[in-house]
């Protein structure tokens, strides 16, 4: 599809406010709907849809298959490391109160840095999977 | 009477899961097993997610002249579940296509039929 203008001028039109979104549904998930599952898929979504447009050799610069698994694990080691920090404060296993200064405050650090973890993750493991299949069918 | 009507949403969710499972067994292309699988697997999304509904309840978000919201343990339940479908779909795939490579087919008579001819 590389020749294909329309599609170029509006996939590139449309991947930054894909991102933005991803980013508020991130980042509000602690207020409204949203989360780190919904805005790890959004986020991921944006690169395939580059990857579909300008190819898979291009989104694979942006983001080589080295970085992705590093932050795939980086995910799940802020996940777990939220918990042991708590542990660490003296609360229980993922007991957020204890972060903040304050019980609530604690509560908001804690779901903003655990809710990061899981999109960071669920981003990564995303494209992990459709590069993965992208790359399967190619001649070598 | 009442009980199709007041519980349509079982009805529903038993035709759509019906549906898909018929998918599975009938189908002999291996991608649209996968894909009778994905439908059945919503129709457990469906039930569990009907069932968290509240009778005119609000969307689970603190709002300060809200007093009845739907149960939201129901819905994180289901985000896992959405998320475990993911994950399963893409490892169904994966084994599709390697038996791809290895047989040449995804039709499941033809790869009985090379297993038998062996």
């Amino acid at each position: 599809m590389k020749h294909n203008l329309i599609l170029r001028v509006i996939s590139k039109f449309m991947i930054p406010l894909i991102f933005l979104f991803a980013l508020y549904v991130q980042f509000h998930g602690d207020f409204g709907p949203g989360g780190g599952f919904q805005a790890g898929v959004i986020f991921s979504a944006g690169i395939i849809l580059y990857a579909l447009v300008f190819g898979t050799e291009l989104a694979q610069k942006i983001i080589p298959p080295r970085v992705l698994h590093f932050l795939a694990s980086l995910g799940v080691l802020i996940y777990a490391g939220t918990g042991v920090a708590s542990l660490i404060l003296g609360g229980k296993y993922l007991e957020y109160g204890v972060l903040g200064s304050n019980q609530v405050a604690g509560q908001h650090l804690g779901i903003l840095v655990i809710e990061l973890g899981v999109g960071i993750t669920v981003m990564s493991v995303m494209l992990i999977i459709f590069f993965t299949f992208a790359e399967r069918g190619r001649p070598e | 009477m009442e009980l199709i009507i007041g519980h349509y949403n079982y009805w529903l969710v038993i035709i759509i899961m019906m549906a898909g499972f018929y998918t599975v067994i009938s189908q002999g292309n291996l991608i649209k097993k996968i894909a009778g699988l994905n439908v059945f697997q919503v129709s457990v999304f469906m039930l569990y997610i009907s069932i968290g509904n509240v009778k005119d309840g609000a969307a689970p978000i603190i709002e300060p002249t809200v007093e009845l919201y739907s149960n939201p343990l129901p819905h994180v339940l289901i985000l896992t579940a959405i998320v475990v479908g993911v994950a399963t779909t893409a490892l169904g795939l994966a084994l599709v296509v390697r038996i791809k490579e290895a047989y040449g087919t995804i039709e499941e008579d033809d790869i009985h039929n090379q297993d038998h001819s062996l």
